[in-house]
């Protein structure tokens, strides 16, 4: 191995830091560090040119749909801080902030009434009396009457944060007697459990390292010119169970079949992984659990488990060896290294709860591998040993220690040490809160390269992508709470010195990407930021040479188990054609929900016409002309996320067609995630299968005479494109608190409202209410049509009919003579059931909600399909699931599965 | 209302950088020097007690930003660093020598050369200890400086020396450059610090005006004084130093036997292992042994073809001679649990064996003589170079069948 011939100048101090110092914004700039003499020129240590890698996206864009699952959003501060008038008078304690102590002892009480009072409640409930009437004179003997003192704790709740309330003599009376015998558990040792807790909770608030290293990993494929990857992640409620999903790397990656999973024992921190011999090693960290997985080469091949170790304390690394097969690396917070060789066991290195070289009250530790197979590096947060597994008392030395020999600052200390083999055998990386080491181990504590990264929380995941020969190697460094990205390049380490190239770039977050998403309501907005905005717990990257084009594809992953994804390209390469036309077409199974559209133009128009179109396929009816009002707004005019780095851009770049479409899917997923808290929400969408079911639709078994009539004269009125006139008298108009479409939006209309359903004459005024703006929409439409008419030619009614339903709404509005009542929007959901036979009077479906322009519509469906194809087809919805849902990955329902685009001439 | 206007700005101040950062860090040069022009607002009400003051940051991110803006040049640069360079006393030095740097590195020496000169002469008050090590560094820069020039002057007499004439003032000028490079060069190699470029510059010039004992001194310091780092550079040289003047093999040795103690995987141990070989010492060739079998644990010398030809030659001339087996096996003993796995798996052979011939062909044998002739690797290559009609890989399987026993030997 090759030595740089002369090293770049540096002083060598020992001892403590000695540069007093903080996060400076600015630390990173303007330096060139040293200069070297390289044959003819001077060469700085920073400042050289690098690799020119643009980003191809706008965004970060969703990779796979969204985690399904009840995402409980984690701790934030306000939920342990204390918020009052308190906190001005507490004083501030050293960490600087004051724990809502009280608050969750409360919650306790509340939340677990059984454990807190269990007992005593059981023996005391016929002593209590809660009721409101009187106790008889009998029971007073042995029972309270409680009523008093539950209105008196009610008025207190109600009076919290109101600087005049005074506890009641009666109730500072009930705790003072109580106090001492209430609680099933003493109330100063829950007391101090909760305290306890809350001091820990607020220490991981302020750094939580247990997701050092990354929960995600990207495997490869076996030779570099293919095109599929696997992920590894992990995923679910719990985020505890694994999955290998194979990617195929194409504009935007994308999922090709379904992933192989596995259901762990907890939730996963840590994924690593590296190759040997053609076999990629995964290791899956969890609390007190450590995995190891065998995944060979050749794709398509299942992963293996190999083996699984239990630890007493909480595990706090696990690195996968790049040199020899199923050999891996754990570190447990009691202090103890261990080499794990799945043929040979464990063996301890070594086992001290002190750190090296300071003390640090820190528990973490962590290792990795070295250039000897045999030797590994050792780390707390004070600074990195490497020792030698054959003889780890004696043999060992120190590769880095914060203090003046690296030139650290006070306060420094370590986040993450990795092995940087695949870039030079002999390097390491280290990351600190305020800087970036690279190390060569032939050099110990002399870092070769050093820069302050400038970021705002610490570095917890790093991944690297190396160059070839006389190319520069790609470090990403990723935060956790902020999620920041960012990428550096450096070079050197065999031949030459070490140098950074390049500037250092960041790269788009997961939060960045909510600007792009359609345009949400507020309150829906901001769950969509606290999802996006969810800390980062994964770091990976794939290097994909096409040609003489090269990319990287980031992938991050965040704690609600979203995966999004981001495109770098290199210069050298020609631009991305901006929507290539011919995609391969999806593999059989793979995830409908972002497969590649046949043609992203037709995609786009449709994608427009998307809300108001019936869609034949799944025979959805979808009902959801809020979302599409919303949905045609620009996405330049949603309001910019309040995230920490926003900042007003130039012009913010608009996503392709194919990303927005994806954003557009990755939020539909989500709100249709079972159990998402976005769905309460979310309520504008309802489908056909779950309004009716097709017997519904069908009537009883056989058309019934009504029914053919009415067929009948369907039929009749189309072949004369005259107009159909009901058959049912109008049924009264539904009681309802119909939402009025806000018009004014004033607290006159309201109030006119209110006057008018007081006085009874409540359907008058919606008719005045509606009837202008059905003028306009009618006149709209109408326009439109013409419009499309005169483009679309002439056609024959029925491939008209099949093809374009755009064409069919028209038809209804055209042939309704006189306007219908109007109908609401919304029907409530408890809107009563029409009778059975009464079928497709248009009452009746708008009782169903279905809007006047579309009824017409969903009749004519109907008749035509009666008749239609003799052997009647599955219930098209069930078809569709058959057909896209991929069996492994259906965590979504299959009334919520996207809309699948098929030909529709289908039917 | 005051604090709150304070406030007010302090945030503003907070703002506007965070975005001269997101801009940076996107490469919008232009448009972070456009927020930057509203940063400057901040010097005026500087009372910060930060590590790092508003004038700090505004020098660093102005330079960045003249460093790739499009439309900047030397001059636009120049004028900035010396308004950066009255802006802070503290940072003066500093500024000076990263002002250096960039000119340096824009191959406009004479200009470095001057603003060092004149960063030397810069006086104020008492030094600070970080100040100190700045003007140490300066002096060393410009004393690098006087080297470059020194040797061009050499470089000229020598010329000239060919064409038969002399000319005093070039050899005048070129001493003066000799000394005033010595003199600063001489300061900084004292301090405990990589100094690689230094010391390689003094040593020449000691070694040219013949003061080889000042040179050995020199080189040993840096070596072998304890307060400096383990610098693998530092026993090149002082090898390198003792080669040049033909030194002992024992003293050569010793010096390789201290890096080799160092750095077990430097490319230097192939020498190394090559001088200890040819010893007649047996002591010696067991050393050259070990350092072989230690530098291919490393994983950067997995494919280094020389390295196992003489792994592989030392290894049939003890089996050959049938003498010392004992050392190969106390050798393997420490690596037989893991070295078939990281250097003779199935697939390195294939992959070895595909990609280059001759390294698959050093390895079996090895591998042949440590492992058996039924070890995969020695299996599949032989059986392969067989096939391939190759006559050296039908020497190599005669060789291993004949000294089979030889395992039984080492493994025992």
């Amino acid at each position: 191995m090759e030595f740089p011939a002369a090293l770049f100048p540096s002083y060598f101090g020992a001892g403590p830091p000695r540069e007093e110092g903080g996060p400076a914004p600015a630390a990173g700039w303007g330096e060139r560090g040293q200069v070297l003499e390289a044959g003819t020129a001077f060469v700085p240590r920073r400042g050289g040119t690098g690799e020119s890698w643009e980003p191809a996206d706008a965004a970060a864009v969703p990779l796979l749909p969204p985690n399904a699952s009840c995402w409980v959003p984690s701790l934030a501060p306000h939920d342990i801080l204390y918020r009052g008038d308190l906190r001005r008078k507490l004083p501030v304690g050293r960490s600087g902030a004051a724990l809502d102590f009280t608050k969750q002892l409360g919650h306790f009480f509340v939340d677990h009434p059984e454990d807190a009072f269990g007992s005593l409640g059981q023996l005391l409930h016929k002593n209590f009396y809660l009721g409101n009437s009187k106790l008889k004179r009998r029971a007073r003997d042995s029972t309270i009457r409680m009523t008093a003192l539950m209105e008196e704790i009610h008025r207190l709740e109600a009076r919290r944060g109101c600087p005049r309330r005074h506890l009641a003599s009666r109730l500072r009376w009930f705790s003072h007697i109580c106090r001492d015998w209430l609680f099933e558990v003493p109330l100063g040792l829950l007391a101090d459990c909760v305290h306890e807790e809350l001091l820990l909770q607020w220490a991981g608030l302020l750094f939580d390292d247990s997701a050092t290293g990354g929960a995600l990993a990207w495997l490869p494929p076996e030779n570099a010119g293919a095109r599929a990857g696997r992920l590894v992640y992990p995923g679910g409620q719990a985020m505890n169970r694994l999955y290998f999903q194979d990617v195929v790397l194409e504009e935007l990656p994308r999922a090709q079949g379904s992933p192989a999973q596995f259901e762990l024992n907890g939730r996963i921190r840590q994924v690593a992984a590296a190759r040997v011999d053609r076999e990629d090693f995964v290791g899956i960290r969890s609390d007190y659990h450590c995995g190891v997985w065998r995944v060979p080469g050749r794709s398509g091949a299942a992963p293996t488990p190999l083996q699984v170790i239990r630890t007493g304390t909480p595990a706090s690394c696990l690195t996968v060896s790049p040199h020899l097969p199923g050999e891996l690396a754990v570190c447990t917070q009691s202090g103890a290294v261990y080499l794990w060789s799945v043929e040979t066991g464990l063996q301890r290195l070594r086992h001290d709860p002190q750190t090296m070289f300071f003390r640090d009250h820190s528990p973490w530790r962590w290792s990795d591998f070295t250039a000897h197979p045999r030797v590994l590096s050792c780390a707390d947060r004070t600074g990195l040993q490497c020792l030698d597994t054959r003889a780890p008392e004696r043999c060992h030395f120190d590769l880095f220690k914060v203090g003046e020999e690296a030139g650290c600052q006070q306060g420094e200390r370590v986040v993450l040490p990795m092995y940087l083999g695949r870039a030079h055998p002999s390097q390491h990386l280290v990351t600190t809160q305020f800087s970036v080491y690279v190390l060569d181990e032939r050099l110990p504590l002399v870092p070769v390269l050093k820069w302050s990264h400038m970021m705002k929380s610490p570095p917890l995941f790093a991944h690297l992508s190396t160059g070839g020969p006389g190319r520069s190697q790609k470090v990403l460094l990723g935060t956790s709470s902020t999620q920041e990205l960012l990428l550096l390049q450096y070079q050197g380490g065999g031949l030459s010195a070490c140098q950074l190239s390049g500037i250092p770039q960041k790269l788009h977050s997961i939060a960045g990407c909510l600007q792009h998403l359609p345009a949400q309501l507020p309150h829906r907005h901001r769950l969509l930021q606290q999802r996006l905005g969810a800390p980062a717990a994964g770091l990976a990257a794939a290097l994909q040479e096409d040609g003489p084009r090269e990319s990287l594809l980031v992938f991050q992953l965040s704690e609600a188990g979203d995966i999004f994804c981001q495109r770098l390209t290199h210069e050298a390469a020609q631009p991305p054609p901006p929507v290539s036309g011919d995609e391969a077409p999806a593999a059989p199974g793979s995830s409908p929900l972002f497969e590649a559209p046949a043609s992203d133009k037709e995609e786009e128009e449709e994608e427009e016409e998307e809300e108001q179109t019936f869609y034949l396929s799944n025979v959805e009816v979808i009902i959801n002309e809020e979302e599409e009002e919303e949905e045609v707004g620009t996405p330049e005019e949603a309001e910019r996320p309040q995230d920490r780095c926003s900042s007003p851009l130039p012009a913010p770049s608009v996503p392709s067609p194919t990303a927005a479409l994806r954003y557009r899917r990755w939020v539909k997923a989500l709100s249709e995630g079972r159990g998402d808290p976005l769905r309460s929400a979310w309520l504008p969408t309802l489908s056909q299968k779950r309004l009716f079911t097709r017997r519904d639709l069908q009537g009883p078994a056989g058309p019934t005479v009504a029914q053919d009539r009415a067929r009948e004269r369907l039929r009749e009125a189309m072949r004369e494109r005259g107009r159909v006139r009901r058959w049912d008298p109008p049924a009264p108009p539904p009681p309802a608190p119909w939402q009025p479409p806000e018009e004014g939006g004033s607290a006159d209309a309201l109030s006119a409202r209110l006057t008018a359903a007081w006085c009874g004459d409540w359907g008058q005024w919606w008719e005045e209410r509606t009837s202008c703006g059905v003028a306009r929409r009618q006149q709209a439409l109408r326009e439109r049509r013409r419009r499309q008419k005169r483009a679309r030619g002439r056609r024959s009614l029925s491939a008209s009919f099949a093809s374009s339903l755009t064409y069919q709404s028209e038809l209804s509005e055209l042939s309704d003579p006189d306007p219908p009542p109007p109908s609401p929007r919304r029907p409530p959901a408890g809107s009563p059931p029409p009778p059975e036979g009464a079928l497709l009077s248009s009452q009746t479906l708008r009782c169903r909600g279905i809007p006047k322009e579309r009824q017409k519509t969903l009749r004519d469906y109907l008749a035509v399909w009666a008749e239609g194809p003799p052997d009647p087809p599955e219930p098209p919805g069930s078809q569709a699931s058959q057909l896209c849902i991929p069996s492994s990955q259906s965590q979504l329902s299959s009334a919520s599965q996207p809309r699948r685009k098929r030909p529709r001439m289908g039917f | 209302s005051s604090r709150e206007h304070k406030l007010n700005f302090k945030k503003s101040k907070e703002v506007c950088l965070s975005y001269i950062q997101d801009a940076m860090l996107q490469k919008q040069w232009k448009r972070a020097a456009e927020f930057l022009t509203f940063y400057v607002e901040s010097l005026e009400k500087d009372y910060s007690t930060q590590y790092m003051g508003p004038s700090e940051m505004i020098w660093r991110i102005g330079t960045e930003i003249l460093c790739h803006h499009s439309h900047s040049s030397m001059k636009e640069f120049n004028s900035f660093i010396e308004q950066m360079k009255t802006l802070g006393v503290k940072r003066y030095l500093k500024v000076c020598l990263e002002h250096t740097f960039h000119l340096l590195c824009n191959g406009l020496i004479d200009e470095a050369y001057q603003n060092l000169s004149l960063a030397e002469s810069w006086r104020f008050g008492e030094q600070t200890v970080i100040q100190d090590k700045e003007m140490k560094l300066i002096q060393a820069y410009k004393g690098l400086l006087d080297y470059y020039s020194w040797s061009k002057q050499k470089n000229i007499l020598l010329e000239h020396d060919q064409d038969g004439f002399e000319d005093l003032s070039v050899e005048q000028e070129m001493h003066s450059c000799f000394r005033k490079a010595a003199v600063n060069l001489k300061e900084i190699i004292k301090i405990p610090g990589v100094w690689d470029l230094f010391v390689k510059c003094y040593v020449d010039l000691l070694e040219f005006y013949g003061d080889h004992d000042e040179a050995r001194q020199v080189l040993n310091e840096y070596a072998y004084n304890s307060k400096f780092p383990a610098n693998p550079n530092a026993h090149v040289y002082l090898y390198h130093f003792l080669k040049r003047h033909g030194e002992s093999k024992k003293s050569l040795i010793s010096a390789l036997k201290i890096l080799h103690d160092i750095v077990p995987s430097h490319e230097l141990m192939i020498d190394f292992n090559t001088m200890l070989q040819k010893s007649r010492k047996r002591k010696k060739r067991r050393l050259g042994l070990e350092v072989i079998f230690a530098g291919l644990d490393y994983a950067g010398w997995k494919e280094n073809v020389k390295a196992w030809s003489c792994l592989a030659r030392q290894v049939k001339q003890i089996v050959i001679s049938e003498k010392h087996l004992d050392w190969i096996k106390q050798e393997w003993s420490s690596r037989k649990d893991w070295w078939p796995a990281f250097h003779f798996s199935r697939y390195l052979a294939k992959r070895n064996w595909q990609e280059n011939e001759s390294l698959s062909h050093e390895k079996a044998l090895v591998a042949g003589i440590l492992l058996g002739k039924d070890c995969k690797y020695f299996k599949y290559v032989s059986h392969q170079g067989c096939k391939a009609q190759v006559k050296r890989f039908r020497i190599l399987k005669k060789f291993v069948n004949k000294h089979n026993p030889v395992y039984l030997r080492i493994c025992g």
